[in-house]
């Protein structure tokens, strides 16, 4: 090129000048030349001006700076109507409100575990049906609704299996019944009686009532003489599960009798203790939630009391007789029982 | 002939076609690539720009309204509503959702979900959060499938009660790093060592604790894996920090008043070498002896995104209490003098760097502060977000308002979030990690 061929000491400035002039044209060009290309390419491709904001969206967007407004230009607290879905119990709740219904709903507050109890006692306390019952409940506990329980009842396996309180439980019941698994009891307080083996089934069979539900096809845990039962259908099941030998074992008189026994049970709650009952509420949700299980409920403790030493079998009345003080306070705010306070210090 | 420039589309193609071949050669001949040709996920792959096919063209042309995360847009915020008590998560989620790296990744949709049940999976549930935040609704979004998850999956935070931000934070931070991994018991999910989720990529740092043996000064070194920097204030019962005025600062660029904690003051508390007592006698792996010791604390190897902690709930014997001094953050922040590297050059009492010392990995930058105003029984979170640089503003629940960078320095600040002003690229990450002993 012509800069090679001439030395510099011979030039002129005008020759230097256009010297330097191409040099600097040169690089002015190397280095927007890339960018050139990406525009023209852009261009020619037609998305050069796609992603720029439309006047429209630049307005919806824009933000507001003003004193009393939020960024979108809306006023401050005007959030109060807002609602969701509980994941729990399906129900529409007003977010505002959404923590205090979930915790009741996995049924992890205090609360949650004497509403639970309370209703144990009331199922028991009164032979009426399912259906009543539930009705009776719902009524006063606003968490709650009536179509729910059946979709409640999947979260309790979601609970941990392994919760102190629950394993409490077990130690209590009887001797063949502690060694079953614990996924057994955690939907419901029935058995579940596909998954026992025959042994099982036997000396459950000698124990417990046995009859198995039409509603939650599980078996009644509660005592021989269980009174939601005939012996007629409790012979069936031995029948069906242990064939034609099976015999109705002979059962006990005096302690069962207790259990059942309405007019005795209020005197002795004011001076009793009750610790039996955090064994089934707070952990098995069953108790808090569903009112098929109320039958159920008692039940275990009631097998309790046959194998434990009398003292034990007055707790369950403990629960029985606070069904009984509640069923008269069908009130929005929760009764105090004697039982409450020591829901707190278990809490 | 018009002599311009013509772009042919089957060329174009073609020339791709060889271009990725050319690549998949060069790297199984070559062990480096250099950054420019490769990108995340594999060597030999190139992500080339989006360019429109016609079909899209049309469609973009059809429908001209568009959505940007853009300064003075209101696109990427979003209030949320309290579900009772949720102001500590709101806030969280608030500095979570404005952390960049972890926006491209969700806003990218990177997550693949490996839970056996994607409706329990929290990281599916941070997708559709960064989804909800990012969509330009104006009405707040009520977190309420997040709280059930969180309750679910971390169960000493469930119920309906005040709770710490704090807290919050690494149990949601223990769950995502769980659920990035399928919430498998393998090896991978339960060692943050091993693991390269986008959570330990981004907050994982590793804490150096070195104990010097006094006799034979020995030095056994142990390095863990942490996810934030829990630093002890003055006037604190429990660390022994008594309020004196304020030393020299101006390492950070923090207001220089005496009598004013700066962040820097903190950190160098926690960096400093402890003498640990004659009760606290160590038996010396070198000389084999019970000696006592000091020990210090420095960072091994820093977080992408740092979260700072001040330790302002006290609970000792004698009493609970909120720790209410001011301490002064910085918007920009070098984490050099704090790295175990740097141990040296303190020893010597250097603490003080030249401000172009060139080393650009250890500067930091504020995104997020969490506030809490009240007391330890009863109180309010609320937070500050950077949006854009230099753009900030408050999120008080479902209310979001325009803040200046002065409100944010002023607040009392509880947790602040930092992320590294030039993030490392992916394979000199890899490089560190091999070489360090972890």
């Amino acid at each position: 090129m012509k800069m090679e061929e001439m030395s510099l000491s011979g030039l002129d400035n005008s020759k230097l000048e256009a010297i330097a002039q191409e040099i600097y044209a040169d690089l002015v060009e190397d280095s927007c030349l890339g960018f050139c290309f990406e525009v023209h390419r852009a261009v020619k491709c037609g998305y050069f001006f796609l992603d720029d904001t439309d006047p429209d969206s630049m307005k919806d967007f824009e933000i507001v700076d003003q004193p009393g407004l939020d960024i979108f230009g809306q006023v401050f607290n005007q959030w109060k109507s807002k609602e969701c879905v509980c994941p729990n119990c399906s129900r529409s709740i007003a977010a505002s409100r959404f923590a205090p219904h979930l915790e009741k709903c996995l049924g992890m507050g205090r609360n949650s575990s004497r509403i639970a109890n309370r209703r144990i006692a009331n199922s028991n306390n009164m032979n009426k049906s399912e259906s009543d019952q539930e009705d009776n409940d719902d009524i006063n506990d606003n968490d709650w609704s009536y179509g729910s329980e059946k979709k409640a009842k999947k979260r309790k396996s979601d609970k941990n299996p392994n919760s102190p309180r629950r394993s409490k439980s077990l130690k209590h019941k009887n001797g063949e019944l502690s060694n079953s698994d614990p996924f057994k009891y955690s939907n419901s307080t029935g058995i579940s009686y596909e998954t026992l083996g025959p042994e099982e089934l036997r000396s459950l069979l000698t124990t417990q009532c046995g009859v198995i539900s039409e509603h939650t096809k599980k078996m009644c845990t509660r005592s021989l003489r269980c009174p939601q039962h005939t012996d007629e259908q409790r012979r069936t099941v031995r029948i069906y599960f242990l064939g034609s030998s099976a015999v109705l074992p002979e059962v006990e008189s005096s302690l069962d009798n207790d259990s059942f026994d309405m007019t005795d049970s209020q005197a002795l709650i004011s001076r009793l203790q009750w610790d039996g009952s955090s064994d089934l509420s707070p952990s098995d949700s069953g108790s808090s939630k569903t009112s098929e299980n109320q039958g159920w409920g008692l039940g275990t403790n009631n097998s309790e009391s046959r194998k434990t030493k009398k003292k034990k079998s007055h707790l369950s009345l403990v629960g029985t007789a606070s069904g009984l003080g509640s069923n008269k306070k069908k009130k929005p705010k929760p009764p105090a029982p004697p039982t409450p306070s020591i829901y707190d210090d278990i809490n | 002939m018009c002599k311009d420039y013509v772009y042919d589309k089957d060329i174009e193609q073609i020339a791709k076609e060889e271009q990725g071949e050319a690549l998949k050669l060069q790297a199984s001949t070559s062990s480096e690539v250099s950054p420019q040709q490769c990108s995340v996920p594999g060597l030999g792959e190139r992500y080339p720009t989006w360019e429109t096919t016609k079909p899209e063209l049309e469609l973009l042309g059809h429908n001209p309204r568009r959505r940007r995360i853009a300064s003075s847009f209101t696109i990427g915020l979003r209030g949320l509503i309290n579900l009772g008590n949720t102001c500590f998560m709101n806030c969280i989620v608030q500095a979570l959702t404005h952390t960049p790296i972890l926006r491209d990744f969700f806003l990218s949709d990177r997550h693949r979900c490996e839970m056996p049940s994607p409706e329990l999976c929290l990281v599916c549930e941070m997708s559709s959060l960064f989804r909800e935040l990012y969509s330009g609704n104006p009405s707040p979004h009520v977190p309420y499938k997040l709280l059930h998850l969180v309750w679910i999956h971390a169960r000493h935070l469930a119920g309906y009660r005040q709770q710490d931000a704090h807290e919050f934070l690494i149990a949601a931070l223990d769950v995502l790093h769980r659920h990035c991994k399928g919430d498998d018991v393998g090896k991978a999910a339960n060692n943050p060592n091993h693991c390269n989720c986008i959570i330990d990529q981004i907050f994982t740092g590793g804490l150096q604790s070195d104990v010097t043996c006094q006799a034979c000064h020995g030095v056994s070194t142990t390095i863990d894996p942490c996810w934030d920097i829990s630093l002890d204030l003055p006037g604190s019962c429990t660390s022994f920090w008594p309020m004196s005025p304020g030393r020299e600062s101006g390492v950070n660029g923090e207001s220089h008043i005496p009598g004013i904690t700066t962040l820097t003051d903190c950190l160098r508390r926690f960096t400093r070498p402890e003498h640990l007592g004659s009760s606290a006698k160590i038996k010396c792996g070198s000389c084999q002896s019970y000696q006592e010791s000091t020990k210090q604390l420095t960072m091994n190897k820093l977080p992408v995104v740092a979260c700072f902690h001040f330790k302002r709930f006290e609970h000792s014997a004698k009493q609970r209490r909120k720790i209410t001094t001011y301490i002064s953050f910085p918007l920009e922040l070098d984490m050099t003098p704090f790295m175990a590297s740097s141990k040296e050059s303190r020893m010597n009492g250097q603490l003080q760097l030249p401000t172009n010392s060139g080393n650009n990995e250890n500067k930091y930058s504020l995104f997020a502060v969490v506030n809490h105003q009240g007391t330890l029984e009863s109180g309010h979170y609320t937070s500050f977000i950077r949006h854009h640089k230099d753009q900030w503003f408050k999120c008080d629940d479902a209310v979001i308002t325009k803040a200046s960078i002065k409100d944010v320095l002023d607040s009392e600040g509880y947790l602040l979030f930092y992320h590294k002003q030039v993030p490392e690229h992916e394979s000199e990450k890899v490089k560190e990690m091999n070489t360090q002993a972890y």
